[in-house]
């Protein structure tokens, strides 16, 4: 076995936890019964590699079936690194009738044909998601399989979500995608968070969303009314209507962990007090970074607590509705309500 | 807009009316919780964010015979919001029947400006100022007591006094120096 | 561990002024000084009633400072010790007078520090005695020329050098920690009431290994009856800090400007506001023209105003800020905390964590956290 494989070992041992590590390898499969219980858990994590090292060599397993393990990992724990999600747009006709066999095929072509060192995975979730691992190369080097970029993608809906792929790469894969999808073009959704499931659930709307209505939700009532007869709230009525405007925002209930949201703001300084700036031409320039555990509890939080004036301003709710976590927001026209977001590319 | 007055309602039979206002509405619900439990006295809880108060609950409000506004002093806005709704208030209030209760006023974030702001606001406005800590159900105990001996006497139950009277004994006092920089 | 180090630090010095062999100087210091009868702490105590307001010394920060002029503090300080003082995050402390402490004696004062350190960590390494022995070499040194005013003292640094655990015999020792005493433009009038053998060096910085920071501290108050307790950057103190930096924006570039609030809703959300730095320089200078205009009208402006800094245009300065953020979100910062605000020429946390990235704008900076460390004295 070469360096190499040691070093993908090593570096895979590393990331995989303990208490994960024999559910994981008994996933893989390709140790057998002997040797999986012969892995000894309460040894070190050193010493664990180096056992797994030598059964890899007794076993005569390659770089292929490394990466094999690594997607396993990687797809049952989903929530590391940064994830950045693309649109795909402007489907051809056939693009409703691309099935899986079709689409691997595809896109392992185009991507050889962009770039001769390239070692491609598939992969099926139960999700019906597509894993999708590439180990790029250059014309001098072959793919290095310590720096793999992953992909999701699920057919038939416009969504992709990438990790780890750098500047260079991003018009190699998206030509590949968008090919193989039969689309003609893919955007950046400017949407990106640590936790790959939160992403995907905000895009595709898989959270409990709450919609205006004129009779009193259920919501109003799990307001906490009045235990004792003798404690009045004089505001319950605005602070129930503020509760659901804050949630026909952000959505009610759980809501998908995103943790941060940017505007980079370009627009004019407006304040009548300060008549200096208000006559200024040029935009006050700065940038905003909202960030928690979970933003949108945040901001729902916020709204109905009152520390953001109710109805939320289409600014903060764009954020559930667009499906996007950064905005440049530009004066366009003259009233100030008349500001919109442009995406940045 | 609807200005609370004092004395436009007649008082219940043993019973003594609070209003609790406090734009966070956090520690309000404790206080409330721990206010109501008093069986000397029937005690009333009415709760707010700010004032003016909706027109809509006008009928079933009773009198109420104690304002209490309740800062935050971590925030600048928990102020901003008690100082807004001071308008609100008939001037017959300002008689004995409201009181400022401040909290986090130990915390080491809060510039001393603000707590100065609230004592010369209270102080102008001849009210007391309470302070309270609201993260231990001790504090809070101690603050309902403090709350209750006020509202007791604002209610009329105490007898041989009066809440002007009163106030003339606990109300907030300024200091003449406290503008007083450290350097020259 | 030293005895007693977890006691806070307030008991600690009600200890220490038992133990203070001159009681009767507390005492007669206690009388002296007029204006600080009551520190703003016990006044907190003596209010937490029904507040029956007592007529105390409110003692306050500054509402008017002098605009920072840019200092070529190298001229007269050694450039390799302020290279030590800058670039550094320092944890602040306020430290109350040094009894008996001299500017003369700091070679002695290096040595008792290394043994004192010494007998320390041995106590606490009682089970392995054969490991290869630690050693620190504690340095005590004069900042010389950053005092400001007369009655300052010289600033005092204090660095401690150890070899790595493992280290090979020839390998040089490396500086693990660092601190500083200093006292910039303190209050002549504070300054003054003290008796003689008290040494006044209120602002305390350190880095490095916590546990250093702690036997330093104990050493401290062992040799001079002082006490140590944690300084924090006040939101207005933060406030003063924006403002002062960015004044300086046209000599030196700040760069950018930006403020971290935190929002108290569950889960807790952070804001990060990060200012163009010409953008937010306008709107400094716009706050400062109104002020002048306003001075002009009421026939106030003198020479020596026009040079100050008022909390007025510091607050309308954030004032301007937060509406702007809140025309486009509704979201008002006012609710939360302000906790932390940087710009090229320096950072600085609640926490009392301060950094001063450029050296020149150092004294303006020190003089503020001077005073806020004078308010903290007991007395």
């Amino acid at each position: 076995m070469d360096t190499s494989n040691k070093r993908l070992i090593q570096r895979l041992m590393s990331r995989i936890p303990i208490k994960m590590l024999r559910t994981t390898l008994g996933k893989w499969g390709r140790l057998t019964e002997v040797q999986l219980k012969s892995m000894n858990l309460t040894q070190s994590k050193w010493a664990l590699t180096e056992k797994l090292i030598a059964i890899c060599e007794e076993n005569e397993l390659e770089v292929k079936h490394l990466t094999e393990l690594e997607m396993i990992y990687i797809i049952d724990n989903p929530n590391q690194g940064m994830w950045h999600t693309f649109q795909l747009m402007d489907p051809e006709d056939d693009a409703q009738s691309v099935e899986l066999t079709q689409f691997k095929e595809q896109f392992k072509s185009h991507i050889r044909e962009l770039v001769r060192q390239v070692s491609v995975k598939m992969k099926k979730h139960t999700d019906e998601a597509v894993w999708i691992r590439i180990a790029w190369g250059d014309a001098f080097s072959r793919p290095n399989h310590l720096k793999p970029t992953y992909v999701v993608h699920h057919l038939q809906t416009p969504y992709v979500f990438v990790t780890s792929l750098t500047a260079k790469q991003k018009p190699l894969l998206s030509q590949a995608l968008v090919l193989s999808t039969r689309h003609q073009a893919i955007k950046d959704a400017n949407l990106s968070g640590r936790k790959l499931t939160a992403i995907r659930d905000l895009m595709m709307r898989q959270y409990q969303q709450v919609f205006p209505t004129k009779y009193p939700s259920p919501l109003t009532e799990h307001n906490p009314t009045v235990s004792n007869p003798h404690i009045g709230r004089e505001q319950a009525e605005p602070a129930a209507n503020r509760l659901q405007m804050a949630c026909e925002a952000f959505g009610g209930g759980m809501l998908p962990q995103l943790q941060s949201a940017v505007y980079k703001l370009e627009t004019k300084f407006r304040d009548q007090t300060n008549k200096t700036m208000t006559e200024r031409e040029e935009p006050f320039k700065c940038v905003v970074k909202f960030a928690s555990t979970n933003l949108l509890e945040s901001l729902r939080n916020c709204a109905s607590s009152g520390i953001a004036s109710t109805p939320v301003t289409p600014l903060l709710s764009s954020i559930p509705l667009k499906g996007r976590n950064y905005f440049v927001i530009t004066d366009n026209g003259p009233g100030p309500s008349s500001k919109t977001d442009q995406p940045q590319n | 807009m609807s200005v609370l007055n004092p004395f436009s309602k007649l008082p219940g039979l043993n019973t003594a009316n609070i209003l609790l206002v406090e734009s966070e509405e956090q520690f309000q619900q404790s206080l409330a919780d721990a206010l109501v439990e008093e069986t000397a006295a029937t005690v009333n809880v009415r709760l707010a964010k700010s004032l003016p108060l909706p027109l809509e609950n006008e009928e079933d409000r009773p009198r109420i015979d104690l304002v209490a506004f309740i800062i935050n002093l971590t925030s600048e806005l928990s102020f901003q919001s008690a100082e807004a709704s001071l308008k609100f208030l008939d001037p017959g209030y300002f008689l004995g029947k409201v009181c400022f209760m401040v909290t986090n006023a130990r915390n080491t974030a809060v510039p001393t400006e603000r707590l100065d702001a609230v004592r010369k606001l209270a102080a102008s406005l001849h009210c007391p100022l309470l302070f309270a800590e609201d993260q231990t159900p001790d504090g809070v105990t101690n603050a309902t007591e403090r709350l209750l001996s006020i509202l007791k006497v604002a209610a009329g139950l105490v007898p041989m006094t009066t809440a002007l009277y009163l106030s003339s004994l606990t109300r907030c006092t300024v200091p003449p120096d406290i503008d007083q920089p450290s350097f020259d | 561990m030293p005895p007693g180090a977890d006691t806070p630090e307030m008991e600690r010095h009600q200890n220490s002024v038992t133990r203070t062999p001159l009681n009767s100087v507390v005492v007669q210091r206690r009388s002296k000084s007029k204006s600080y009868r009551l520190s703003y702490r016990s006044c907190l105590g003596a209010t937490s009633r029904l507040c029956f307001t007592p007529a105390l010394t409110a003692r306050r920060l500054n509402t008017s400072r002098r605009a920072p002029k840019s200092h070529n503090i190298t001229e007269k300080v050694n450039p390799e010790k302020l290279a030590l003082l800058v670039k550094t995050e320092w944890q602040l402390s306020y430290v109350s007078p040094l009894y008996q402490f001299r500017h003369t004696q700091l070679k002695s004062y290096s040595r008792q520090l290394s043994a004192f350190i010494a007998a320390e960590k041995q106590q606490g390494l009682a089970v392995e005695v054969e490991g290869p022995q630690k050693t620190f070499r504690v340095s005590f040194s004069l900042v010389q020329g950053m005092a400001e005013s007369d009655d300052d003292a010289e600033t005092v640094l204090i660095q401690i050098h150890s070899k790595p655990l493992f280290a090979r015999q020839d390998e040089p020792q490396r500086p693990v920690w660092s601190g500083w005493l200093t006292c910039i433009n303190g209050n002549p009038d504070y300054l003054r009431s003290l008796p003689k053998d008290f040494i006044c060096l209120p602002l305390f910085g350190s880095s490095g290994a916590e546990a250093l920071t702690t036997l330093v501290k104990s050493w401290f108050q062992q040799f001079f009856d002082c006490c140590f307790g944690p300084l924090e950057i006040s939101h207005t103190c933060l406030q003063w800090l924006m403002a002062l930096w960015t004044n300086c924006h046209t000599e030196s570039s700040i760069q950018h400007l930006k403020m971290i609030w935190t929002l108290p809703v569950v889960p807790p959300l952070q804001v990060t506001y990060t200012v163009n730095s010409e953008d937010a320089w306008e709107l400094w200078s716009s706050v400062r023209k109104e002020k002048e205009k306003e001075n002009k009208a009421g026939e106030m402006a003198k020479d020596e105003e026009e040079n100050s800094i008022d909390i007025e245009e510091v607050t309308g300065f954030m004032q301007g800020l937060k509406s702007h953020f809140y025309r486009h979100f509704r979201l008002d910062l006012s609710a939360g905390s302000l906790d932390q605000v940087s710009t090229a020429l320096g950072s600085a946390k609640y926490k009392g964590r301060i950094k001063i990235s450029n050296s020149r704008y150092m004294i303006t900076t020190l003089t503020l956290l001077t005073e806020c460390a004078l308010l903290k004295m007991p007395i």
